[in-house]
C-alpha cells in the first residue's frame, strides 16, 4: 500500500482547471520533488493535500483511507504538515513557543513539547534567536522556523512549499542538510521547488505538472531531460 | 534599531502580571487615602469596568476577535441575578454563580455561530446581538420593568466590603487568566489570533478554542454584571448601551491590548479620568476616542508598551 494515493484528482477556479485529474502516489520513506512553471497547480495541488481546498473530484489517500475534503487540523493529526510558499509563523509569539504550538496541538505534554523545541532550534541554527518574537526574525530565519514546526512530531508526509525561494545560501545548506538526514531516517517528503540543483540532488524521483496535469513522473534526471518537460519550461518554440 | 525586549510568551505573561499586581496592590491601599464613599465608588465601578475590559481583552487582545458585545453580557449577568431575586427569591450566593452560568452558555451558544465568521462580520453580528438583547430588556417591562430599572438586594453592609469583593475577584480572573496564558490553551489562542491559517495546518482546532474564548470572556463579564447589580442595587438597560463597550474597548486599547496588566490600568486610567470629565458631559467619549485612535495608530500596545521600553 503508498503511503500517500493521489487518483484523479481536479480542482477549477471559474473557468480554470488548476488541478486537472492529477494522479501518482508515494511510497513510504520517498522524497519527492514536484516541479513545473509558474501556475502549473503545484501548489493548489498542495492546499488539497493539506486540506486548505476541497477538491472537485477525485480521491486522497492516506495509509490506504481516504482523507480528501478533510479540514487542515484533522490532515495535521494525521501527519500530514505543510510549509506555506508565503511564510506563515505566529509573529508576536518567541520561536520557542511557535514551535511549542505545533507540537502540543499535536498531543505532546508541555514538557516534552520543550525539550523538542529546543532540540530543533539547535538542529536549525535558531538557538540564539529562540527567545525573540517572530515577528523580529529574517527571512530565512522564518522560513527555517516554519520548516521547524513541521517536525516537532514527525509527520507522516511533510509538504514543502518552496522553501529554499530568497533566503541566504547559508540557511538553504541548513534546511537541505536536515531535509537530507530526515529523508535517510524514513521521512516521505513531497517537495515544491524551482530550484533545479536543489531538486536533482536531494530528490531521487520527481513529478512534473503542467496546466494542472502531471506530464512526467520518473526518476528526477529522466524528468528533467525529458522534452515534454522542457517544452512545458521553454514554451513551444524550444523543443 | 529595535531593541528586543522579549523573552518568550509566558516570561512576558509572568513579568505583567507582577506589575499588574501591583496595581492591585496599590488599589487595596486606596482606601486608607481614599475616604468618601464617592470616591470609594467609583473606584468600585472601575473595578467593574476592569472585570469587562480584562475579558474582552482575552478575546479580542489574546485571541484576536473582536467583538462588540461585552457591554451586553454585562448587562445579561446583571439582569439574570436580578430577575432571579426579584421573581424567584433566589439568594445572590445562588443568583451569582447562575448568571455566570447563564451567561457562559448564552456566550457558548453564540459563539458556535459568530466563531466561524471573520473581521468585520464577526464585530457586526456580536453589535447587533449586543442591541437586540438591550432592546428585549428595555421593552419587556413585564418582566424587567424596562426602563425603570430592576431593584436588586444588596450583598454587604458597607461599601469597603464591596470594594474588597470586586478586588478579591479581580485578583483571582488575572490569577486565572496568567494561569490560562501559561497553559497549552494559551499558546493556542495566540497562535489563532497571529494566524488562524497557519494554527490550523499545525493541528490547532480554532473554532473549538474560539468558542471557548468566547464563552469564558462572555462568563467573566457576566460574573462582573452580576457584582455590580448587587452592588448598584439597581440594573438598567443602560448598562448594555454600545457606549459602554465603547468605554471598555478604549481602556484595553490605552491601557494596552494583549497584555495582562493593560485593560486593568486602562480601566482605572480611563474611569476616573472620566468621572473628571464628567462636567463636560458627552465630550468625554470623543476624548477617548482620539486616543484610542492616537493608540492604536502609533502604539499598538498602549500605555503598558512605552512604559516597558521605558523600563528596558
Amino acid at each position: 500500500m503508498p503511503a500517500l494515493l493521489v487518483d484523479r484528482v481536479s480542482k477549477s477556479f471559474g473557468g480554470l482547471a488548476a488541478v486537472a485529474e492529477a494522479s501518482f502516489t508515494l511510497e513510504e520513506g520517498e522524497l519527492i520533488g514536484l516541479i513545473g512553471p509558474n501556475g502549473s497547480g503545484k501548489t493548489t495541488l498542495l492546499n488539497i493535500l493539506s486540506g486548505h481546498l476541497r477538491p472537485d473530484a477525485g480521491r486522497v489517500e492516506l495509509d490506504g483511507e481516504a482523507v480528501q475534503g478533510l479540514r487542515p487540523e484533522r490532515l495535521a493529526k494525521r501527519g500530514i504538515l505543510r510549509m506555506f510558499q508565503l511564510t506563515r509563523v505566529f509573529r508576536r509569539m518567541s520561536v520557542l513557543d511557535n514551535l511549542m504550538v505545533a507540537g502540543c496541538a499535536l498531543g505532546l505534554g508541555q514538557g516534552e513539547a520543550e525539550r523538542r523545541a529546543l532540540e530543533l532550534t539547535e538542529d536549525l541554527s535558531l538557538a540564539p534567536v529562540m527567545r525573540l518574537d517572530a515577528g523580529q526574525l529574517s527571512g530565512g530565519q522564518l522560513k527555517l522556523l516554519e520548516f521547524g514546526s513541521c517536525f516537532m512530531v514527525p509527520p507522516r508526509l511533510a509538504l514543502l512549499d518552496e522553501p529554499f525561494a530568497a533566503i541566504h545560501p547559508t540557511m538553504k545548506e541548513i534546511m537541505a542538510g536536515f531535509i537530507r538526514r530526515r529523508h535517510r531516517a524514513g521521512q516521505t517528503f513531497i517537495l515544491v521547488s524551482h530550484d533545479m540543483p536543489v531538486i536533482v540532488e536531494l530528490c531521487p524521483r520527481a513529478i512534473c505538472m503542467n496546466a494542472g496535469s502531471v506530464i512526467a513522473d520518473e526518476s528526477t534526471r529522466a524528468v528533467l531531460s525529458d522534452p515534454v518537460v522542457i517544452e512545458a519550461y521553454l514554451g513551444g518554440a524550444a523543443a | 534599531m529595535r531593541r528586543h525586549l522579549t523573552v518568550g510568551t509566558r516570561a512576558r505573561a509572568r513579568s505583567e502580571l507582577v506589575y499588574a499586581l501591583a496595581i492591585l496592590a496599590a488599589v487595596a491601599l486606596a482606601p486608607l487615602a481614599v475616604a468618601n464613599d464617592y470616591w470609594l465608588g467609583v473606584l468600585i465601578v472601575s473595578m467593574y469596568f476592569a472585570l469587562l475590559a480584562a475579558a474582552w481583552n482575552l478575546l479580542a487582545g489574546y485571541t484576536g476577535q473582536f467583538s462588540l458585545a461585552p457591554a451586553a453580557f454585562g448587562m445579561i449577568g446583571a439582569y439574570a441575578t436580578g430577575l432571579l431575586s426579584y421573581h424567584y427569591a433566589v439568594p445572590p450566593l445562588l443568583g451569582i454563580p447562575a448568571a455566570v452560568a447563564i451567561v457562559g452558555l448564552i456566550g457558548l451558544t453564540l459563539g458556535r455561530v459568530v466563531m466561524r465568521l471573520r473581521g468585520p462580520y464577526l464585530a457586526l453580528t456580536t453589535l447587533s446581538f449586543g442591541e437586540i438583547m438591550r432592546l428585549v430588556v428595555s421593552n419587556s417591562i413585564n418582566f424587567t420593568r424596562g426602563d425603570l430599572g430592576l431593584n436588586v438586594p444588596g450583598i454587604l453592609e458597607s461599601r469597603v466590603g464591596y470594594y474588597y469583593l470586586m478586588l478579591a475577584v479581580l485578583l483571582a480572573v488575572e490569577l486565572g487568566l496568567f494561569l490560562l496564558l501559561r497553559s497549552r490553551a494559551g499558546l493556542y489562542l495566540q497562535a489563532i489570533r497571529d494566524d488562524e491559517v497557519a494554527a490550523a495546518s499545525r493541528g490547532v482546532r480554532i473554532v473549538l478554542w474560539k468558542t471557548l474564548a468566547f464563552a469564558l470572556s462572555a462568563a467573566i463579564s457576566g460574573l462582573a454584571g452580576a457584582l455590580y447589580a448587587h452592588f448598584a442595587q439597581l440594573v438598567s438597560p443602560e448598562l448594555g448601551l454600545l457606549s459602554q463597550t465603547g468605554l471598555i474597548v478604549s481602556m484595553v486599547v490605552i491601557g494596552g491590548m494583549g497584555t495582562l496588566v493593560g485593560p486593568i490600568g486602562g480601566a482605572f486610567l480611563v474611569y476616573v479620568a472620566s468621572e473628571f470629565l464628567r462636567n463636560v458631559g458627552g465630550y468625554q467619549l470623543i476624548v477617548f476616542a482620539l486616543f484610542v485612535i492616537i493608540f492604536a495608530r502609533f502604539f499598538r500596545e498602549g500605555l503598558w508598551g512605552l512604559l516597558r521600553r521605558a523600563i528596558a
